[in-house]
């Protein structure tokens, strides 16, 4: 795996490496590719209405209001304010 | 610890009897904790204040002969599910500070039998590993030589029972997290069927494979917590609705007549001779017990490594996006956007295997590759699971080795990511296929390390692998690890 492989995949998972970790990461994901291409030698298609085995759609919960979390049980584990999470500014 | 007390069995007699007090025998523990974790490293976090607390709880129904199956038995929980008001780190910066504000639904039904929870224990940050050797609190090591991993993920679930320092413990399994640290530290640990046990509340890595499960020192006892553990939930969308039964009920019963497969590709090469032949053995006391051994071949075992890798990680990669640094767990001290506030926590948060994750997951999904990583490999599942209905049309359950090998000092494996995954083999087709399986003691190798034996089941039929487990147990003698 290349490089510029290893940045984009880190730009969808919004991590951010070193160059050195960058070099070092991408010599372990081809690796680890090598080892995926494994499956590419399996002749066989998805088929959707094979699955779904652990969704049981004849048992769907009552459509009902239910009380929500207060807002401070929702806010202990984050930097708040005002009743509302902190974030940088977004807007100019 | 009294050898003849070291299960909830024992334990239940010994207490409704008094002949012991549910604060005697935690405080026992708490000893054993102080005395030995310092060198097996099973706790990121005791709780020791809570557990004396309840202790007297339980001690009071038991006195009012209130006490239901698991009343005052001293309970680790592994670190990855959220128990109120108690850190749950996921042994991972990330979470390092994280109070959960609520209870997973396993923890709302042990608290209804009044456990006492001794503490949360270490495991690979994000249940990804096979060592516990990426946990960033606590590196387990293994009761039975501690320059030797416990396993993982959940291997400080598994090193705390063997190791005494409490009776029962909860872990989870995604591809083989409890039953190979089973294996590895000679105790006994059972992944329920898929949906059998609500995942709310557990910190969510690969959501279609993912169940808590127990590890205890016998069958017998996993059943128990069972009994307790399973059930339909509402707040977890894949929980089944299958009834529940007493998981231990077939214990006891004969094994006449029952059909016990062994799947030729997990006695192959890769697999250590000293465990085929401890397998091979177990497989031969249950053909003295009365059971019919019938050979069989699993072909698709070669590419489910793969498959395992690419959706797990697939899923890991959705379901870590939530760790943005500002609803809940590590936030970066500095940052002058909102995209750098994300990228900057999670950077510093996660550990190098989970972003390795993260990035194969988003790889397998991304544009361009989708088709030919994770189309594959849910192509692969589903005839993984064909495989294993064709095998159960013909036997009442499979048995294979745990583990290709025996605990590893970390430095022997740990850091080859590839080997890691590779050492997966024998169990990750289980979760694949959504299956019960136990695994439990059947031997040891000439250094004495533990051997596991796995017994896969029909799926939902936990009652069948607990009683082939405890037949075995029953004809086995376990050896100790050498404490302090």
């Amino acid at each position: 795996m290349d490089l510029e492989m290893v940045k984009y995949l880190a730009e969808l998972g919004k991590l951010q490496f070193t160059d050195e970790q960058l070099e070092k990461t991408a010599a372990e994901m081809t690796d680890i590719i090598e080892l995926m291409d494994g499956v590419k030698g399996f002749d066989v298609e998805y088929d959707a209405h094979k699955d779904n085995h652990n969704v049981f759609l004849e048992s769907l919960r009552v459509d009902e209001k239910h009380d929500s979390m207060p807002t401070e049980k929702v806010l202990a584990n984050a930097v708040n304010r005002d009743g509302a999470f902190v974030v940088p500014k977004v807007v100019e | 610890m009294d050898s003849s007390l070291k299960t909830i069995r024992a334990q239940r007699e010994a207490l409704d009897a008094k002949k012991i007090s549910v604060k005697e025998l935690t405080q026992e523990y708490i000893n054993n904790i102080k005395a030995r974790d310092g060198e097996i490293k099973s706790y990121i976090t005791v709780t020791e204040e809570g557990a004396l607390a309840q202790a007297e709880t339980a001690q009071k129904l038991i006195d009012e002969g209130k006490s239901q199956p698991l009343t005052g038995i001293p309970m680790a929980i592994k670190d990855n599910i959220c128990t109120e008001g108690v850190r749950t780190t996921c042994a991972s910066k990330m979470l390092e500070n994280f109070i959960p504000q609520y209870n997973a639904t396993v923890m709302e039904r042990l608290n209804a039998q009044n456990i006492v929870m001794l503490g949360k224990t270490s495991m690979d940050e994000f249940a990804m590993g096979g060592s516990t050797q990426t946990s960033a609190f606590a590196k387990t090591r293994n009761p039975y030589n501690t320059e030797c991993v416990p396993g993982g993920s959940s291997g400080g679930s598994a090193a705390a029972v063997a190791a005494d320092l409490c009776t029962v413990s909860l872990g989870s399994d995604t591809g083989g997290s409890i039953r190979q640290p089973a294996a590895f530290c000679g105790v006994t640990g059972i992944k329920p069927t898929y949906s059998r046990v609500s995942r709310f509340g557990l910190v969510a890595f690969a959501s279609s494979f993912d169940q808590i499960g127990p590890i205890a020192n016998s069958a017998y006892d996993c059943a128990q917590v069972l009994d307790c553990i399973c059930g339909f939930d509402p707040h977890d969308g894949t929980s089944s609705r299958e009834a529940v039964p007493s998981f231990g009920a077939k214990i006891g019963q004969p094994l006449k007549g029952m059909k016990l497969a062994l799947p030729k590709e997990f006695f192959g090469e890769g697999i250590d001779d000293e465990i085929r032949k401890s397998v091979l053995a177990a497989a031969d006391v249950y053909k003295s017990l009365g059971a019919e051994l019938i050979d069989c071949s699993m072909p698709s075992l070669k590419y489910a490594v793969p498959a395992y890798y690419l959706i797990s990680s697939a899923e890991a990669a959705s379901n870590l996006s939530r760790y943005d640094g500002i609803k809940y767990g590590h936030r970066t001290a500095e940052a002058d956007s909102y995209e750098e506030l994300i990228k900057k926590s999670r950077s510093e948060g996660f550990g190098d295997e989970v972003k390795r994750r993260i990035l194969l997951g988003n790889y397998a999904l991304s544009s361009g590759y989708y088709d030919a990583y994770y189309g594959k490999a849910m192509a692969l599942r589903q005839v993984i699971r064909e495989e294993y209905d064709g095998l159960f049309a013909k036997c009442d359950a499979i048995l294979t080795p745990t583990t290709p090998a025996v605990a590893y000092r970390p430095e022997e494996q740990v850091s080859d990511p590839v080997k890691m995954y590779q050492a997966d083999i024998c169990t990750v087709t289980v979760n694949i296929a959504g299956l019960p399986a136990v695994s439990t003691p059947c031997g040891y190798n000439a250094q004495g390390m533990p051997i596991g034996l796995s017994i896969v089941g029909r799926r939902f039929d936990e009652q069948t692998v607990i009683q082939l487990a405890d037949a075995f147990e029953q004809t086995f003698t376990r050896i100790s690890p050498k404490l302090d």
